[in-house]
Formats: structure tokens, sequence, C-alpha cells
């Protein structure tokens, strides 16, 4: 009856498996203004950015025995740098990067 | 055995929820509705009632607590009235967005203005637009059957959408009539157990409920609920007849008529001043007035083709409005731009008017009902109405 576009489908109430690790389906990262940068020489793995990160954006490589940064998921809040134990974290912001969200030069 | 009980309005929906088997109940304490779950408490207290019943901190959390239970496969039950239903506003799109058929009593109570205990519809209409199933009950029996009716249909595989069950606070929900409440057989023959289907929660198959969706899934996600509604009359059909059978009702799904052959100008009404209105129109008929009662059991979805068909055969048509919409088409309430509209497209339509009463609690009077039927009676004389709203009693009836 009606021709839904198939990238546009919702599931029956909007109810989708739930995602393990990661929900490709809502990329929050470029909503970021800044992001947070580590310098891992002063770090001293105190995980205070993994407990407090809100979208669970920092997590521990335990082979690598440092924490890692998931940019897909990052909205830039910034509390990881306010919790940070040593200041190993630190502000940048986004367009300072080759990779950086791109921004419209005015809105709208 | 069906046994005979007079019970209030709110009494009759809590024997119904019994009857339902409900498993989650949650309430929070507004009047007039509270009766209902006073009622409710004592059932479950007394072991009658095999349902958690969840006190909420507040109407919002109410809802918040049935939409969490439902989508855990449960039967749920919550309700409130005036203030209490629109406190819980946000929460009823992402119910019906989730499909999920909660079943919430309204019994009506004005809106805050700045403070009013009385019955009026404008609670429950001011949420019409929420993708809930919603009608009123005219008496006690009525508010009994359609909780039963609702969950039916609500939980019909095809619908699965949440339901308004409505009653005017305090004229129906606190004035006691004779109720015949089935026994548990007949209801169970009427009602199957709630089937979520893919919707249960299993830890086994781990869902996300109310997910975000991007923006361009927004009008694909509109659309599923409003395909649901399109399939709606029909599920009610089935549901209206089935119930009539198994309970020895006479329901008529959408539009009831009462005392319409040979009339001339009828009161189109919804809910519990409909008793009232049964009344007027047998006097007026013993004084010669051709008049009649048309009255609406499903304001969503709105019966569009069964209210033309209903209307279609009468000189003029005076819509009671029980809510408000200030500042609206017809400057008045709710219920006569829908009348309107779905009169549109007919060839000879009515004349249509409608009037302002029962506001706030106030009672529609048979005086107020004689005074509609004169503006009506002089409408048909003159041809035309002369406007779209008239404040019952309170101005000259003048068409």
């Amino acid at each position: 009856m009606f021709n839904v576009p198939r990238e546009r489908a919702v599931p029956f109430g909007c109810v989708t498996p739930a995602p393990v690790g990661e929900q490709p389906m809502m990329i929050t990262g470029n909503w970021r203004e800044w992001r947070p940068v580590i310098d891992h020489e002063i770090c001293n793995l105190c995980m205070n950015c993994v407990v407090f990160c809100p979208d669970a954006c920092w997590q521990l490589n335990a082979e690598e025995d440092e924490v890692v940064w998931n940019a897909k998921y990052c909205k830039g809040c910034r509390v990881c740098i306010t919790e940070c134990s040593t200041e190993a974290l630190t502000k940048a912001y986004e367009l300072d990067f080759d990779d950086g969200v791109v921004r419209l030069e005015k809105p709208f | 055995m069906a046994k005979e009980m007079t019970l209030s309005g709110c009494a009759a929906s809590a024997q119904a929820v019994k009857l339902a088997k409900v498993d989650v109940i949650c309430s929070y304490p507004i009047r007039p509705y509270t009766a209902a779950m006073m009622e409710l408490a004592k059932m479950v207290a007394d072991g009658e009632i095999d349902a958690e019943f969840i006190h909420g901190e507040g109407e919002h959390a109410q809802l918040s607590v049935v939409y969490g239970a439902s989508a855990a496969g449960a039967r749920t039950f919550t309700g409130s009235s005036g203030v209490g239903v629109t406190y819980a506003m946000e929460v009823y799109s992402p119910i019906s967005g989730a499909r999920l058929p909660v079943q919430m009593m309204i019994a009506d109570r004005a809106l805050d203005p700045p403070g009013d205990f009385g019955s009026e519809h404008t609670d429950a209409m001011s949420c019409r637009d929420q993708g809930w199933m919603m009608g009123w009950a005219e008496t006690p029996q009525e508010a009994f059957d359609n909780h039963l009716i609702n969950y039916r249909i609500g939980e019909d595989p095809r619908v699965m959408l949440p339901q308004f069950v409505c009653q005017d606070g305090y004229f129906v929900s606190h004035i006691p009539g004779k109720v015949i409440v089935p026994d548990q057989a007949q209801v169970d023959e009427f009602l199957p157990p709630f089937n979520p289907g893919k919707h249960i929660l299993d830890p086994k198959l781990p869902v996300s409920h109310g997910p975000q969706i991007r923006p361009d899934q927004g009008t694909i996600m509109d659309l599923q609920r409003a395909e649901a509604f399109l399939d709606l009359p029909q599920v009610i059909e089935e549901a209206v007849s089935d119930y009539n059978r198994i309970f020895g009702r006479n329901y008529s799904p959408f539009v009831e008529e009462f005392m319409t052959d040979g009339a001339e100008i009828v009161f189109f009404i919804q809910g519990g001043h409909a008793a009232t209105a049964r009344h007027a129109v047998r006097h007026l008929r013993e004084r010669g007035v051709k008049a009649g009662l048309v009255k609406l059991r499903f304001v969503r979805p709105f019966p569009s083709v069964q209210v033309a068909q209903a209307l279609s055969k009468f000189k003029a048509v005076g819509v009671i409005e029980t809510s408000t919409s200030y500042g609206g088409s017809m400057r008045g309430g709710n219920l006569l731009p829908e009348v309107r509209a779905a009169l549109y497209d007919v060839q000879s339509r009515p004349l249509t008017t409608s009037f302002m009463a029962g506001l706030g609690g106030d009672v529609v009077s048979l005086k107020d009902f004689y005074w509609i039927a004169e503006v009506l009676t002089r409408a048909v004389k003159a041809g035309r109405v002369a406007k779209t709203v008239y404040w019952a009693g309170l101005e000259e009836a003048t068409a």
C-alpha cells in the first residue's frame, strides 16, 4: 500500500535487536565541538575517564595497557577532562584535525 | 453465573479490570478516578487478583511503569483524571509508538481553571492525537463493557495500540447504576490472554525499546501508527459483535442512535450527559418535536463514515461539546470540526452547529437540551444556522 524505502524502514514499534558493543543506527560523534586528547606519558590509568564517560567512549585496552577513545559516540561533553586525575587529558577544537567534524561556516 | 450488581462507574471499572486478569496495575491518587484504584488495591490485598499493584510517584511515573510492564509482556492498567492526565502527557506517544496496548482509565475532571473538581472532557480530549484509542461510556455498565472491549481490540495483533477508556467524572464514576457482571468463563471466551508476540522481554533475545531514530525515519514511524488506525474499524466491529454475542448486549460499534426514526433534529453527544439527552428526547417527542439522539462511542478512531451515514438523514444536528478548543475553527469545542469534516463529502448535509455545555462539572440539564432543541428547530425553519457555537442557556436561542 505504501512504498517505504528500505534504508528508512523502521522495525515494528521501533523495537530493535539490542546492540552488542556499539549501536550503528545511532552515531552521535558528529555532535562534537571539542574532543579530548590524551597524553599517554602522563596517564596513570586511574580509570576516571572510563567511569565518568556517560557514553562509554573510554575503554581500557588491557593488552596495550592504555585507555582508548571512541570518536563515533563522543559528544564532546569533556567530563573526562574535568575528572582526569593527572591532567593527561586536554581539549582540542574539532577543526584542528584532518578527520574533525565538518561544520557549516554559519548555522543555517 | 453473571450477576447483577449496583456499582459506580469506578467500581464497575475495577470489576472489569479484575475479570480481565491484569498483571500490573499502577496507581497515583487524584479524584475522581481514584475510587477505581481503591477497589483494585483491596482486591489485590484480599488475593482476589494476582497482580502487581505499584504506587507511582506521580502520573508520569504511572505511565512509565505500565510502559515498561507492557514491554515485558504484562497486561497493564492505569488511570487518572484532570491535571493528572495532562501531567503524564510526555509518555503517551512513546507508548503508542512502541505499539504497547496499555490501558488507561480516565474519569474526567476539569483542568484547573484555576481549580475545579467537576467533569469536563478537555483533559482526555487534549490527548486525542497521541496515537491512543479513545471513547466514552454513558453508564457504569458501558464503562465496565468498554474496558473489556478495549483490551480485546488494543491487544489484537493487527492493532497493538494503547487505549484511553473514558467516563465522565462523578456523573458516571460516582453515581451507582445496575451493572451485569459476567462470570469469568464468559470473559475468558471473549478476551484471550495477552500475547505480546516479539515484544516480550527475553534475556535470550535482548532488544532495545524506544531507541533514538533518525529524522528521516520519523515519517515512517508515524505511518506505522497511522496504518494501525486504518485497520482499527474492522477490528472494532469484530470485537463489539463478539461482545454482543457472548454477553448478550446490543452495542453499535461506533455510533448509537436513539429515537431517530422520523427525527428532524438530533443531539450528537459522547459520554454521561447522553443519559439526560435521552430523557430530553422522550419529552420533546411527547410535545411533538421530532428530536433524536446520536451517541458517539469512539472519538479515536473517529468513525467518519458511520457518523456521516447516521447524520446525513436529519435536518439539523446539535453537537454537544463537553470539551474546549479555544480559538478552534468552530470557536467552540473539538467535536463539531470532526463532524463537519465527516459530512463534507456528503451530498445532502444537515445543518450543524455546536453547544458548549457541561463544562467544569456543570450539569447539562433537561432545560439546556430543550433550549438546544429550540435553536435547532429555529435553524430548520430558517434553513441555516446563524453561528457555529452557542453557549447553552447563556444567550438568546436565535438561529
